[in-house]
């Protein structure tokens, strides 16, 4: 089997990036990036907003490791390894819930929302101080946990760098979602976790990949455009989506952004930026932002791809979405929608609408995406030593900042005019290499 | 007839009778047939999970995993019969059982009914699914006879495997 730095074949001099197709199917493979990539990674866990009050707890996994987030007495969150101190048995009874006081099922012992060990049961009589302080009675917590404005990640790596750091170039992107709230964002309630019979690293490419939109969701365009004929509630300004855009390509701006340390943005033009839920808080955003981040946000449709299992997708409406691999060819993927905080009734019924349409299994884009990549995997098992030819686009790329980015004062490592294009991905590839071969 | 209110009285058959048909209906793909047990202003919810126990209970301000009126549903069956959903091609032979139908209310011309739900469906690309919930019905007697009014879908599945469309719930 071809090694992970084998399996990208990058020559920039002769326009060329491939990635073989093992890269999606090898067992092997697999095993690595579970251990160079998730388990050394920031990953995301979840929003701050899903746990706001003290004994508030969010349970997850991080690569194959359970962990759960709690808000604590002092109102700080924390993230610790779901799993007693005792003799292992995991923790948290619910996906989610609250409790200032966890009891273990298996022995009893009890811990409160700050981690602390409050009962070691019949722990007097049998043990010595010093038995318990050897073993260390109280909860691990994960080697680093971060929040960036809300965003809460976990990382198992101690020495790995800051989360900041690590988001990097992303950071501007990020805030685009971020910061389109006057106070804070919120996750709404409503959850949907599904299962993607395929390597999750298709969720990854399909996250930023902008050549698919205009057929795997064909579909969604003319379903969304018949239903709009038939209006029969008349709907309101806001209720119409922008379902046309997806059949226009060429009369719109759009590009594909490296940004660094694996992170892909994929931008277009909104054809109809008036209908976006946010467009509401326009005047509050540019007395706050300059004219060209609000721009941003509020006419141009992003998806931000973080490496390497999140997306936050900002084109119809606001979505939070992570992938975690449970197999080579295995996937469970769970998706939020994120809003902000008192938002008008209008834009907030509008905003969830929105979402339903595109971003559930049961909805009308997502499950054409899942039978994409499933078929994306199964093609893969297909050819023996096949390669994915990512040249979409290549003769395009050109090195930093095109205009759009220059409106938000960032420079991307390389720029591509046009939504169309696979270069993005080279962000991605480069640095899955890279920790795979370290 | 004078303006006093007319009790309507309908009997658990005929509910049962409208389930099994509407079930009868999407098994055999006679969409438009399916649609026309929908009164004009039908509401289709399928809530979505909250926590492990509970069921979001505000359409306007939670997500839902469907939330559509009658044009939504008119849309699905474009989608579906489209032919261009990579999802819904090909379609899954399905088999909706729709059991325990119970009445709870009637008030005027409308009926509250409750029943209990599993669907088999099968693709050779995916084998075998079964899925299960419940159901609350909002009926309403018209003279075009007995029609939906509002069906709220409890789909107890989390992790779901495959698409969930009107065809398999
Ligand atoms: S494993 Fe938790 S008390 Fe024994
Ligand atoms: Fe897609």
């Amino acid at each position: 089997m071809l090694s992970p730095r084998e399996m990208i074949d990058d020559r920039p001099d002769d326009n060329v990036f491939r990635v073989n197709r093992a890269a999606f199917t090898d067992a092997a493979t697999f095993d690595r990036e579970i251990s160079e990539i998730f388990d050394r990674c920031w990953l995301y866990i979840g929003h701050a907003s899903q746990v706001p009050d003290h004994g508030d707890y969010i349970a997850t996994r991080l690569g194959f490791h359970p962990v759960f987030v709690i808000r604590g007495s002092d109102g700080e969150v924390q993230c610790f390894y779901d799993a007693c101190s005792h003799r292992g048995s995991k923790l948290t009874r619910r996906t989610s819930g609250n409790a200032r006081t966890m009891t273990c099922r298996y022995h009893g012992w009890c811990f409160n929302a700050d981690g602390d060990c409050t009962l070691v049961r019949g722990g007097d009589e049998a043990y010595r101080s010093e038995d318990l302080e050897r073993m260390g009675t109280n909860l691990r917590p994960i080697e680093q946990f971060g929040e960036y404005k809300g965003f809460l990640f976990g990382c198992l790596d101690a020495d790995a760098p800051s989360l900041e750091d690590f988001l990097g170039g992303a950071l501007p992107f990020i805030d685009l979602m971020a910061d389109q709230a006057p106070d804070e964002m919120e996750v709404l309630r409503g959850e949907s976790r599904y299962i993607m019979e395929a390597n999750w690293k298709l969720q990854t490419e399909n996250s930023t990949d902008g050549y698919h939109v205009a057929t795997v969701h064909r579909n969604f365009a003319t379903t969304v455009g018949y239903r709009e004929t038939l209006a029969t509630d008349g709907g309101g300004e806001m209720a119409k989506t922008e379902a046309s855009r997806i059949l226009s390509l060429d009369k719109i701006g759009s590009g594909g952004y490296d940004v660094g340390n694996g992170h892909m943005i994929n931008w277009a033009d909104r054809g109809n930026p008036e209908a976006g839920p946010s467009w509401a808080q326009r005047g509050r955003l540019l007395q706050k932002y300059p004219e060209g981040k609000v721009r941003w946000m509020l006419e141009r449709g992003r998806t931000v791809t973080v490496f390497p299992n999140l997306l936050l997708n900002d084109v119809a409406s606001t979505c939070i979405r992570v992938w975690r691999p449970l197999g080579v060819g295995l996937t469970e993927i769970e998706t939020w929608c994120i809003a902000p905080k008192g938002e008008a009734p209008e834009s907030r019924r509008a905003r969830i609408r929105k979402y339903e349409d595109f971003f559930f299994p049961a909805s009308l884009a997502v499950p054409d995406d899942v039978r994409a990549m499933e078929g994306a995997h199964t093609g893969s098992e297909a050819l023996n030593n096949g390669w994915n030819d990512l040249a979409l686009g290549y003769k395009t790329l050109v090195d930093g900042a095109d205009a759009a980015a220059q409106e938000l004062g960032v420079v991307p490592l390389n720029s591509n005019p046009g939504r169309e294009v696979e270069t993005p991905f080279f962000a991605f590839w480069r640095e899955w290499a890279t920790r795979l071969s370290s | 007839m004078g303006d006093a209110a007319i009790l309507v009285t309908i009997s658990v058959e005929q509910v049962t009778a409208l389930l099994h048909q509407e079930a009868w209906f999407l098994d055999h793909k006679r969409w438009g047939n399916w649609l026309a047990l929908y009164d004009k202003d039908a509401v289709y919810w399928a809530p979505a999970l909250v926590g492990d126990e509970g069921w979001t209970d505000d359409p306007d301000n939670d997500v839902s995993l469907m939330y559509m009126d009658r044009a939504g549903l008119e849309a699905r069956i474009f989608r579906i019969e489209g032919g261009d959903s990579y999802a819904t091609d090909p379609l899954p032979h399905t088999a909706h059982l729709v059991t325990n139908v119970l009445i709870h209310d009637q008030t005027d011309d409308l009926t509250e009914v409750s029943a209990t739900w599993m669907v088999h469906s099968y693709t050779r690309v995916r084998s075998a699914t079964v899925r299960g919930g419940l159901y609350d019905y909002l009926l309403r007697d018209t003279p075009d006879g007995l029609k939906i009014v509002r069906k709220k879908i409890y789909i107890h599945d989390d992790r779901i495997v495959g698409p969930v469309d009107i065809y398999n719930i």
